[in-house]
């Protein structure tokens, strides 16, 4: 069993280590979704099918789809047009090669479920639910105002003075 | 959640609903005086609501918190500096550019995260409270936007303690992993009689203490206190060195009492070397400093040093004195930074030892408080600062702890030249610069501190009889 744990490891270490040492601002976040599958991978492993479903949906879905929006959407990395050709496999040969053991590793790994022995008991949404909601409801709450600050913080922090004109109007 | 249950909680609930009320108040008109009114006296309310409970307890809301005195008293020390920063903050804050009533939101979402680390009886608590506390603290660092010297404390203050909280997260995992519990009470009786640990208990402790460190900027951990303290507007900076340091040592001496640290042979080693560290490191440091805001950093970074011997002592009468040399350590510290608040506007930051150059023959009144403040930091009698060190170091001696109160003496002395380099610049001759007016609300605030660090000097009796008669673990 432990032998599908470390590929999974070793594959999120080396796309992190990728992903913060390129420097192509869309190649790095592609490799920190890697690094995310993998995670869930372990999470999987640990018998935990829950919070390995929401690591995908919620980090490499949402956030990370979200990050790669604005990283687009800004211009970031526009500059190495030439050498971004699908035809020169550097370029995608490395996250290629994490990604396909990834995926051979998480289907061997499905077939020989029951997955880890330390962990005898799967826990399920409603579980999880219910403990957030009757145990840890204050916990909850108080998340919820960590986010509020962060929200305020990231509102204070990014607005900008207000334009007057339209953009398209505004002399170059 | 029961009546009680709520009850006991008042203090929280208020600091909570705090910010949900400015935010519509900002919605609706963007008043600054009414939002500054409005913090004062949700900051007084609180403080108030704290001596309401006091009949509810002991309470404990399972599994995550505990209301006791302990934690009521911190609350009480929390939510009292918290005050005493708004009150400082009108002028400072007024003068920003763009909007300002912010400000007052992630105050008290601060405030929030740092009351939680005093009634916290869980890791999933402390966690949070850090993270409430520090994600607030990021944000009000980097307020003043149009100040390179602020964004670049903001990123420097985000990454590493970011890295902290990674520390913090792995070490409790580690600990849950071991022992299977996270409540701090759970953690002493699934240890269990032997006092043997485990290597993964003991790596938990120890990326636990490197969280910690980093909250409480002990040497080796101290790197960002000195770029955050200059960078951070002056108000802030306040905050920092009090109400962040104040509520993370009340969550530290509770779960080291609560797991009973003190009788690990190992954790007891790296605790006096870290102390002794902090001691020498940050006051030799200090020495050549002449941005007084940087000085001040090292002087907190020695302070914290000298506060975390009490861990070591293992015994009540450690906690109380530790409990008495915070009040005073902040209450000190809240002068100092007070005095630098108001003398700084945001444009100018009055930073420099030069900028105070004859301030005596200019503000006499001013400069009296912030001799006054840096004589009780120095540990001189009849200030509020040498009760506390001599409280310190009685229960030091009891305790057999001779190394660090040797080497906690000697910085003192170390300590007390720095100081007065400050203060002789403050009474040779003047020069022409200009300083801003100030407010009542400041004065009011300087007036408060100057007594209090007065009384505790001279009579400090009665403090010392309250925290000995309800300060207990």
């Amino acid at each position: 069993m432990n032998i599908f744990f470390y590929i999974a490891a070793v594959v999120a270490i080396i796309s992190t280590i990728m992903a913060i040492s390129g420097k192509n601002a869309i190649h790095s976040l592609l490799f920190l979704i890697l690094s995310l599958l993998a995670v869930s991978v372990i999470f999987y492993l640990l018998n935990a099918p829950f919070i390995a479903a929401l690591e995908v949906i919620i980090y490499a879905g949402a956030i990370m789809v979200l990050f790669i929006f604005v990283t687009m959407m800004l211009n970031v990395g526009i500059e190495n047009k030439n050498g971004n050709k699908l035809t020169n496999p550097r370029k995608w040969i490395v996250s290629s090669i994490l990604a396909a053991i990834l995926l051979v590793d998480f289907i061997l790994a499905l077939k020989n479920v029951p997955a880890s022995p330390s962990v005898d008991q799967v826990i399920l949404p409603k579980q999880v639910g219910i403990s957030l909601f009757s145990t840890y409801l204050l916990a909850v709450e108080i998340a919820a105002i960590l986010l509020m600050a962060g929200v305020i913080g990231a509102y204070h922090l990014g607005s900008q003075k207000k334009k007057v004109t339209h953009r398209f109007l505004e002399k170059k | 959640m029961t009546v009680t249950d709520f009850l006991s909680l008042a203090p929280l609930i208020i600091i909570a609903i705090a910010p949900v009320v400015i935010m519509i108040v900002i919605s609706v008109t963007r008043n600054y005086k009414v939002v500054y009114g409005f913090s004062i006296l949700s900051f007084l309310t609180a403080f108030a609501s704290i001596f309401f409970i006091v009949p509810a307890i002991p309470h404990s809301i399972e599994p995550l918190f505990v209301i006791d005195i302990y934690s009521l008293f911190f609350l009480g020390i929390i939510i009292f500096s918290a005050l005493l920063v708004t009150l400082l903050s009108y002028d400072y804050i007024k003068q920003l550019d763009g909007v300002r009533e912010e400000y007052y939101i992630i105050l008290f979402t601060s405030t929030l995260g740092a009351s939680l680390l005093a009634v916290a009886n869980h890791f999933i608590l402390f966690f949070l409270g850090i993270e409430t506390l520090s994600i607030s603290l990021y944000i009000l660092i980097a307020f003043q936007r149009s100040k390179d010297s602020s964004i670049e404390a903001g990123i420097k203050y985000l990454i590493l303690a970011s890295v902290s909280s990674a520390f913090l997260l792995f070490g409790m995992a580690l600990i849950y992993t071991a022992l299977g519990t996270m409540q701090f009470n759970g953690i002493v009786s699934a240890l269990g009689e032997s006092g043997q640990l485990s290597p993964l208990v003991i790596s938990g402790f120890a990326m636990i203490m490197v969280g910690i460190g980093f909250k409480l900027a002990l040497v080796p951990f101290h790197m960002w206190t000195p770029d955050v303290y200059q960078g951070a507007p002056a108000p802030v900076t306040a905050y920092i060195a009090t109400v962040s340091k104040g509520a993370v040592m009340a969550v530290l001496i509770r779960f080291f009492f609560n797991i009973r640290g003190f009788d690990n042979r190992s954790l007891l080693i790296v605790i006096s070397g870290i102390a002794i560290l902090s001691m020498f490191i940050g006051n030799l440091l200090a020495i050549r400093q002449k941005n007084i805001k940087r000085l001040l950093a090292y002087s907190s970074i020695a302070n914290m040093g000298y506060l975390i011997i009490i861990l070591l002592t293992g015994t009540n009468k450690g906690i109380q004195a530790s409990v008495f040399y915070l009040i005073s350590y902040i209450i000190t510290t809240i002068g100092a930074f007070g005095v630098i608040t108001l003398l700084s506007t945001c444009k100018y930051e009055a930073e420099k030892i030069e900028d105070y150059k004859g301030l005596f023959w200019k503000r006499p009144w001013v400069a009296i408080v912030f001799t006054l403040s840096l004589l009780s930091l120095a540990g001189i009698p009849l200030t509020a600062g040498f009760v506390a060190k001599f409280y310190l170091i009685f229960e030091g001696m009891k305790a057999g702890l001779m190394v660090l109160i040797i080497s906690m003496i000697i910085n003192s002395v170390i300590g007390l030249y720095y100081y007065l380099r400050v203060i002789t610049a403050m009474f040779s001759p003047a020069n022409e610069t200009e300083l801003p007016a100030i407010s009542l609300t400041g004065n009011i605030t300087l007036c408060l501190i100057t007594i209090s660090i007065l009384i505790l000097g001279v009579y400090p009796g009665w403090l010392i009889d309250i925290i000995m008669k309800f300060v207990n673990l």
